[in-house]
């Protein structure tokens, strides 16, 4: 079993499931890497490292600023890999799922999968590589087990939902709305119809993002999902150098999200 | 030369790819869009009387066809290959960029979209959006870079007059990439109202098509235009290359005409080798920008890296995905000019024929320069000049040292 299907294997666990995202090297690799370990320490269940790229055309305003802090560091696709690496060594049952953009996947070239999987990489989520594009990606990664996490939108219809449900892995990822990271969340009912929709057709676990700022909405979406994704929130107190309080906000998100019902 | 035969050029194939370049590199999310306008594409390019309204409008709107004019005294003082240039400067806002604008309204409208959005560099294609929008009553928002609002203040302030709103944007280098970053933004969110008229022929499958065929009637005047005037068709038609929505409307009907050179021009720049220029088709690699698979400016991490050029047009990192398949199988040759180069050009052919082209135009016109007197008096050279220099004053008196 990967690191990813015991995590969402509800014997072992019947939590709902914690995804946080920070981006790598945000706002130094030092502090990344010590925010992330807070993470693992307060409830993260699964760690969404952002790969800082210089045209993050689907992210907020706040998003947008966590990748510019960290290209001013001079972030680079090694130092990711090692940040990773560092997390792994102390934690052998964290999966670590790298989300970024398609171009800087493409600058590894044939190496990829390779070093994603030395690096103790479980999986990928490229915002600009729809499901129409991504079959060799795909395949290239399936070879060194790591899954491509399919992102699904309240546009994608049933045809089409049925096509990518056949090449997916690992979970799913519910974009809660259309727009951009951190946006407004309106309409919590379509969300809902969606993924009951989603979960009709696969038993691969379905986790919602995009809007969740609050322990009380994170607790909703929870209700009828396998997990929720939390960035904006996190990365503002990155923004507004409080992080000491990132541990607090995550231990109050992973108890609301174990109390529906 | 790679290309073998060209009689089965087609492109964009079914994945919307021209060779490897290209595709549908979008947010799951725009994806419904890209399928919509796709679709409905397809069924107009084929509707007579879609076809006949984008017709009527290029000719009473925007000012159609466009002259072919001889540069008499330009071509004495070179003293070599006769030149002619395409005057898509005289159209109604002063570019080619209406002709692309003129027929996606259209579309939006077919589509029932309320409202519409674009990125601008320059700001021509912001102005010609503006246009088209205030000509069928829509809403229209543009995006554009801090530093081209500070650069092109005259055509932030016709797109105000014309009714549209123009929202700054300052992420990232603050230029034309972060606006289209910012505009895709916009879409994501407000994907069901609203069309994005993409500006040049760049953008995730269908805009380069789109783009493309809409531009192309400036090709397609060509042809009949150049029999008539001497006879045969050009034998070197030259253009300047930011994204490539200008070239790639006057190349795209000569593709399958292999006698005429088709030559593309790029923004040098300081110089392609001091790597302060715009010019991925001569200094790039390729990768994954703006739903697009193309060659493109960047490290050795796929960060894509600040360009550099005199003229805002230019000032992009990428290039559409047909240029970067056409100079792959040779058909195109893509050159560069300097901004020095360029600002030359734009003096020389204001001075000789009282035309006054943009600082893009002019990276073509400086090309030109170059091999012109080197031909022989019985060669016809064709430039494509794609916009008037009005509003490009306030750099070119800043780089000749005064102040307005």
């Amino acid at each position: 079993m990967t690191r990813l299907e015991k995590v969402f294997n509800k014997k072992e666990t019947k939590n709902k499931v914690l995804v946080t995202y920070t981006v790598a090297g945000d706002p130094n690799l030092g502090s990344s890497k010590k925010i992330l370990n807070d993470l693992i320490a307060s409830g993260a269940d699964i760690l969404e490292i952002g790969v800082p790229f210089s045209d993050p055309m689907s992210e907020g305003p706040v998003i947008q600023k966590a990748h510019e802090r960290a290209l001013k560091k001079n972030i680079e696709f090694k130092d990711i890999l090692n940040l990773c690496r560092q997390i792994r060594i102390k934690n052998k049952n964290i999966p670590i799922v790298l989300m970024g953009y398609m171009n800087s996947f493409l600058s590894l070239k044939n190496k990829l999968a390779k070093e994603l999987n030395q690096a103790g990489v479980d999986g990928v989520i490229v915002v600009d590589l729809p499901y129409d594009e991504s079959k060799s990606f795909f395949n290239n990664l399936k070879k060194e087990n790591i899954d491509l996490i399919r992102l699904i939108s309240p546009t994608t219809d049933s045809i089409r939902l049925k096509k990518m449900l056949a090449s997916s892995s690992g979970y799913l990822y519910y974009v809660s709305l259309k727009g951009i990271t951190g946006a407004e969340l309106k309409n919590f009912n379509e969300v809902k119809n969606k993924v009951k929709k989603i979960k009709s057709l696969t038993n691969l676990p379905v986790v919602v993002g995009f809007g969740i700022k609050d322990a009380s909405t994170a607790k909703k979406m929870a209700s009828f999902s396998d997990g929720i994704v939390v960035g904006t929130k996190i990365i503002d107190f990155i923004e507004k150098k409080s992080t000491p309080k990132i541990s607090n906000f995550t231990k109050s998100l992973k108890k609301a999200i174990n109390s529906y019902g | 030369m790679k290309y073998k035969n060209l009689n089965k050029y087609a492109f964009p194939d079914k994945e919307g790819r021209f060779g490897e370049f290209g595709g549908k590199y979008v947010s799951e999310t725009l994806i419904t869009a890209l399928e919509e306008l796709e679709k409905v594409y397809a069924k107009v390019k084929k509707d007579k009387s879609f076809q006949e309204e984008v017709i009527k409008d290029l000719n009473d709107f925007v000012g159609r066809p466009s002259p072919l004019y001889f540069a008499e005294r330009w071509t004495k003082k070179l003293g070599g290959a006769k030149i002619y240039l395409k005057r898509e400067d005289l159209n109604h806002t002063g570019a080619h960029k209406i002709n692309n604008t003129v027929g996606q309204v259209l579309l939006a409208k077919k589509m029932g979209k309320k409202r519409v959005i674009a990125e601008t560099g320059a700001g021509q294609h912001g102005v010609a959006t503006a246009t088209v929008a205030a000509r069928h009553g829509l809403e229209c928002i543009i995006f554009m870079g801090e530093e081209d609002i500070e650069r092109q203040a005259l055509n932030v302030y016709r797109m105000k007059l014309l009714g549209a709103e123009v929202c700054s944007v300052d992420s990232g280098t603050k230029t034309l990439k972060d606006a289209m970053n910012e505009a895709m933004r916009d879409w994501v969110t407000n994907v069901e109202d609203t069309h994005y008229i993409i500006g040049s022929v760049a953008g995730p499958h269908p805009y380069p098509e789109i783009v493309r065929d809409f531009n192309s009637i400036v090709g397609k005047e060509l042809k009949i235009q150049s029999k008539k005037e001497f006879g045969k068709y050009p034998d070197i038609i030259v253009a300047c290359v930011g994204g490539g929505s200008n070239a790639m409307g006057i190349f795209h009907p000569f593709i399958k005409e292999t006698k005429t050179k088709l030559v593309g021009v790029e923004a040098g720049g300081s110089g392609v080798k001091s790597g302060k220029h715009a010019a991925p088709l001569s200094d790039g690699k390729v990768g994954v920008l703006h739903g697009m698979k193309t060659y493109l400016m960047q490290d050795k991490n796929g960060q894509i890296l600040s360009t550099h050029s005199v003229s805002a047009g230019l000032d992009y990192p990428g290039v559409g995905p047909e240029h970067a398949y056409l100079r792959d199988i040779g058909r195109v040759e893509y050159q560069s000019a300097t901004d020095q180069q360029a600002l030359k050009s734009f003096h020389d052919l204001t001075k000789t024929e009282g035309i006054m082209p943009a600082l893009e135009t002019s990276h073509a016109l400086a090309y030109v320069n170059k091999i012109a007197p080197k031909l022989p008096k019985s060669k016809t050279i064709v430039i494509n000049l794609s916009g008037r220099g009005d509003k490009d004053m306030f750099t070119v008196a800043k780089e000749d040292g005064m102040t307005l």
